[in-house]
């Protein structure tokens, strides 16, 4: 076993950076969900390759663009996590709501997996275009132009979200519901509506996920499993209900993953994610950069 | 209001879920192309039922309803003919979903509570084997068109016969045979290797390493990937960093199809690239987008060849599905050749010892006429003939090895940019 | 009411009794190996099911991790018959000690967080356990699959199932005496304090984290006995279909639908929900209309009974019956009706 080249190991931070971009716009919608309503949503992996599946088909029957789906998903998508919120998980025992909210959304993932299924049968699909396939060359690192597009999404969906939790007022009432959810209400918050826009606000990231993984990746109905434990992992890892904590946790585990993706193999950087999960468990519980929130839950 | 909605609801789904007795599952099922439908139980007697498991749903689903398209062209053709031995084929179906745990439900139920006559085999190396022990421990005769990884044949089925024409680690044999004796200056020094992580996948692309390793070219990297992995940009950057003349996958469609893609973004140019299967099927060269110029595939089955009863099967087919049939197709068909031929040489069609021992002797005793050429079997049931080598040539899938009747094009190396 | 409570009693233990013995008839009674087949495997699920609900039942944790439990069992078992060459008996009760102890392990990590994170922990267990039996191809055969030596290799295969029919019975008769035991100790009081008020427990004196370890290594043993037996009866292991995340959903769907907090609401869940699977699979299995059903089912549950048949029976009969008659026994003919 030789050691890696200089060019490889850059070659695997490029793509990590990149991965963990993704990775962060869609742990950013799990952490929302954390926030608002204290629930861990295992279907929101099952949502994104829904989305991508709408992204194949507006592209394939329509001939539109598959990043410009997005515009139709994310609001479709923002509507359904306020009925989602509001029609079933909001009808669940506060006292047992963490663990029955797991089996519900694991119930919604088990739905979209089956009637995806059932639409567009178990087999794989992929969307191409031309100006995606290519590359840039720079330092001897190859940048693929799908990726960077990604990229460039989740950044800028991600700084949105930004803004509107740190300078609107919503996002001053967002974030005061997911601090202490009855003050809020003592200061006049109508948190209910806050939270069910909270929880559509995570599904459209997961619209928006769709559609940049429909443009990099092959995709097929049970091939949400594999994101549960990844996503899962890393909002621990981030602290259980903080937005940035996330973000760069999503990148810190993206880097590292691509990093050991291209010296080890892809064994070892899928046990990676679990390994930092039962790290941060044993010696940081609320993790890097929680609060006190995610010891209590 | 809740209280009594909830137990309701539950009642409703349960009467849904035990009422009457379950249909059968190819009379209800949602495809109306089925020409050997079966409606619930006949006595045993007149008909030879035929009980099958194969990947409806799930992971596999797209092989199995090509392979389950075989076996109905099969049977539409021996139906035509007056039947098998004089009795008229009725197929029977069931899902497996891809779990070894529903496959062995699916057989053990077909052989005593359905009690078939016989019993052909379901798809994937993975799922083969839990099937064969069941089919073994009833004393079934068990010809199956898709477990060809090696171990199949070393779990000491007697039962078992892989219908198709050799096992996976044989199946790039002419192209080693190729390579090695090619001049020495232009023969590829380096080879990389990534395979999935499955019995049948590894079997080939590992049969193939063997070979060239004891040629003196060696191995660069050797990469498996888990079979969840969909991301293939850093699978290949380690694979591209390495350089090699050759590239070999042991790769299923979407896995052969990611590759390609991230190959062509890193800019990776191969003098030659190798695919289990993926580059077999006809949506490949739409996938790739034009990037499948020379890649080489090893198949069992060419829809041009003039094997026997070749010409038949491809006419049927498309006459039966309006489509064109593929190489999962063509190896169920040949599961039927052989056991059909088998049954008409001995003169049964029953459960029993004495019946299917003497098919399975009758099958290791002799040589079978198929549409994928003659076949003969080994005491363990490997078959013992060889898979041929395709390439995509200019959007078109040609035969180029062996150097035979059924070559269709010269192999082309080395090969085009991706 | 002495009178009534009295009857309710002996009412029950006859229920008891002609039940164990409809069980114990039942593989004579069926028509074919198929059914024995389906029995083993209701029994199998049933004695998961009651395993799963020592944790999920009294502490309320909810894992849908149990298949890594199930899976570290059977592989354990195999490898011990096959490596070790040790006996049947000996390599399954090693087996299930290891897990204990390794469950107990990861029980002290998990038990620090509570509700949502512990089961994300659990998630992660699964597919941590999956990967790691995919790749230690040299020991595990990896996607080949493990062959695992019969108890007999004589036994036919329909006398095989005869046998795991009782040993999964006698397994599913250990697990529910266990439960029983502990329903009446102060063992299991602590741990219904846990799930009633962790932090008031905590307050009163409950060893809060030594009870949620010891428990989860407890549960964990009894899974991967079952893990054991069915390595050995189904002879073949995949690392894909044992560390199924979906296998530990089902446990715990059986065990809510039943009732996770009553003896047999868990078995009660498996007579239900593995049937059901199967007629699911054998109606739909054309398409993925199954994977649907399976959802709709478990969502129901969530959302209109999370506390099990058997609650929401009784408070059916409750309100359709006068007060002033025993609604004790009503109920059990109820459930009586129910677990036909």
């Amino acid at each position: 076993m030789t050691l890696p080249s200089a060019s490889l190991l850059a070659q695997g931070l490029a793509l990590g950076v990149l991965t963990g971009g993704l990775y962060a716009l869609l742990s950013s919608g799990l952490t929302l969900y954390f926030g608002v309503m204290r629930i861990v949503m295992v279907a929101h992996p099952a949502f994104l390759f829904l989305a991508a599946y709408g992204t194949y088909f507006l592209h394939v029957t329509t001939g539109m663009d598959p990043l410009l789906t997005m515009f139709i998903t994310a609001p479709v998508f923002f509507l359904l996590g306020i009925g989602i919120q509001r029609l079933l998980v909001a009808r669940l025992a506060p006292e047992s709501l963490a663990t029955m909210s797991v089996l519900l959304t694991f119930a919604l993932a088990l739905l979209i997996e089956g009637g995806l299924g059932v639409v567009a049968t178990g087999s794989y699909r992929s969307v191409t275009v031309d100006y995606a396939s290519s590359s840039l060359r720079m330092f001897g690192v190859s940048f693929p132009v799908d990726r960077l597009i990604g990229f460039g999404i989740a950044a800028v969906t991600l700084a949105a979200l930004f803004l509107l939790l740190r300078a609107t007022r919503f996002g001053r009432a967002l974030r005061a519901t997911i601090q202490h959810r009855t003050a809020a209400r003592l200061v006049g918050i109508d948190t209910e509506r806050v939270t069910g826009i909270g929880f559509g606000l995570g599904l459209a990231t997961a619209a928006i996920g769709g559609a940049v993984l429909a443009l990099i990746t092959t995709f097929f109905p049970a091939a949400h499993w594999g994101w549960i434990g990844k996503l899962m992992a890393i909002i621990v890892v981030g602290g259980l209900g903080s937005i940035q904590g996330a973000a760069i946790a999503a990148l810190l585990l993206g880097v590292v993953e691509g990093v050991v993706l291209v010296t080890a193999g892809a064994t070892p950087a899928a046990l990676l994610f679990y390994l930092f999960l039962f790290a941060t468990l044993l010696l940081r519980p609320q993790g890097l950069f929680g609060g006190r929130l995610a010891e209590r839950f | 209001m809740r209280q009594v909605v909830g137990p309701l609801l539950l009642a409703v789904v349960l009467l849904a879920g035990c009422g009457g007795t379950p249909e059968d599952p190819t009379a209800g099922g949602g495809e109306s192309d089925n020409p050997q439908a079966t409606t619930g139980a006949t006595p045993s007697g007149d008909p030879v039922r035929i009980g099958i498991s194969l990947p409806l749903s799930g992971d596999f689903s797209e092989p199995g309803s090509g392979i389950r398209r075989g076996y109905e062209t099969w049977a539409d053709a021996v139906n035509a003919e007056g039947g098998l031995d004089g009795r008229k084929v009725e197929l029977i179906f069931r899902d497996d979903a891809s779990d070894p745990n529903r496959v062995v439900s699916d057989y053990e139920s077909l052989i005593t509570r359905d009690k078939v006559d016989l019993v052909f085999g379901p798809f994937s190396s993975r799922l083969v084997i839990p099937a064969a022990k069941v089919a073994e421990q009833y004393d079934m005769l068990f010809v199956e068109p898709a477990g060809a990884a090696p171990e199949v044949f070393e779990q000491g089925f007697t039962y078992l016969f892989y219908a198709a024409p050799a096992i996976a680690s044989d199946h790039y044999d002419y192209l080693a045979e190729w390579i090695t004796k090619l001049p020495a200056d232009q023969r590829p020094k380096t080879a990389a290797y990534a395979s999935l992580d499955d019995p049948f996948a590894q079997g080939t692309a590992y049969g193939l390493k063997e070979n060239l390793e004891k040629a003196g070219i060696k191995t660069v990297i050797n990469e498996v990937y888990p079979p969840e992995n969909t991301d293939f940009a850093a699978i290949a950057a380690r694979i591209a960093d390495k350089k090699a003349d050759i590239f070999v996958g042991g790769t299923q469609f979407e896995d052969s199809v990611g590759l390609v893609r991230a190959f062509q973004e890193l800019g990776y140019q191969p003098k030659l690239a190798a695919f289990s299967t993926g580059p077999t099927l006809p949506e490949f060269d739409e996938a790739v987008k034009g990037g499948s110029n020379d890649i080489l595939s090893p198949t069992g089955w060419a829809a041009e060849s003039g094997f026997s009863g070749n010409q038949e099967f491809v006419d049927r087919y498309k006459k039966l599905f309006k489509a064109e049939p593929n190489e999962d197709a063509a190896n169920g068909y040949t599961v039927g050749q052989i056991v059909a031929a088998a049954v008409e040489a001995v003169g049964c069609a029953e459960q029993g010892e004495a019946c299917q021992g003497k098919l399975a002797d009758h099958i290791r005793a002799n040589e079978f006429d198929t549409i994928v050429g003659p076949l003969k079997f080994d005491k363990d049931g490997r078959p013992l003939a060889a898979h041929m080598i395709q390439q995509w040539q200019d959007g078109k899938i040609e035969i180029v090895l062996p150097d035979s009747e059924v070559q269709t094009k010269e192999l082309r190396f080395p090969k085009a940019t991706w | 009411m002495p009178n009534d409570s009295d009857r309710a009693v002996l009412l029950r233990r006859l229920l008891f009794v002609a039940g164990a013995a409809v069980l114990l008839a039942f593989p004579w009674l069926m028509p074919n190996s198929y059914f024995r087949y389906a029995g083993v495997l209701v029994l199998m699920y049933a004695a998961l099911s009651t395993s799963w609900s020592l944790v999920g039942g009294f502490t309320g944790y909810v894992s849908l991790g149990h298949a890594a439990f199930f899976g570290i069992g059977a592989y354990a078992t195999a490898l011990g018959v096959i490596e070790l060459r040790l006996p049947h008996v000996v390599a399954l009760l090693g087996a299930a000690l290891l897990t204990a102890v390794f469950a107990a392990l990861v029980g002290i990590a998990a038990v620090r967080v509570r509700g949502a994170s512990f089961v994300i922990v659990s998630i992660a267990l699964v597919a941590m356990m999956n990967l790691i039996a995919q790749s230690a191809r040299g020991l595990t055969g990896g996607s080949s699959g493990l062959r695992v030596p019969a108890l007999l290799e004589s036994l036919d295969r329909t006398s095989n199932h005869l046998v795991f029919f009782y040993l999964f019975l006698a397994l599913l008769g250990v697990v529910l005496l266990t439960w029983w035991v502990i329903d009446r100790s102060r063992f299991g009081a602590g741990l219904k304090a846990i799930r009633e008020d962790e932090d008031k427990a905590e307050a009163l004196g409950v060893p809060t984290a030594a009870y949620k370890v010891f428990v989860f290594g407890l549960s964990a043993f009894f899974t991967a006995l079952a893990g054991g037996l069915y390595g050995i009866w189904f002879g073949n292991l995949d690392p894909i279909f044992v560390f199924s995340i979906i296998v530990g959903a089902n446990l715990v769907l059986m065990a809510l639908l039943g009732g996770a907090r009553h003896l047999l609401g868990p078995t009660l869940g498996a007579f239900i929900v593995v049937p059901a699977g199967e007629y699911f699979l054998i109606a739909f299995g054309e398409t993925q209309a199954h994977i649907v059903a399976s959802g709709l089912l478990l969502a129901i549950v969530v959302l209109f009974m999370p506390d099990g048949i058997i609650p929401a029976v009784r408070g059916l009969v409750r309100r359709f019956r006068p007060a002033a008659t025993s609604i004790r026994e009503q109920s059990q003919e109820e459930l009586r009706e129910v677990r036909r």
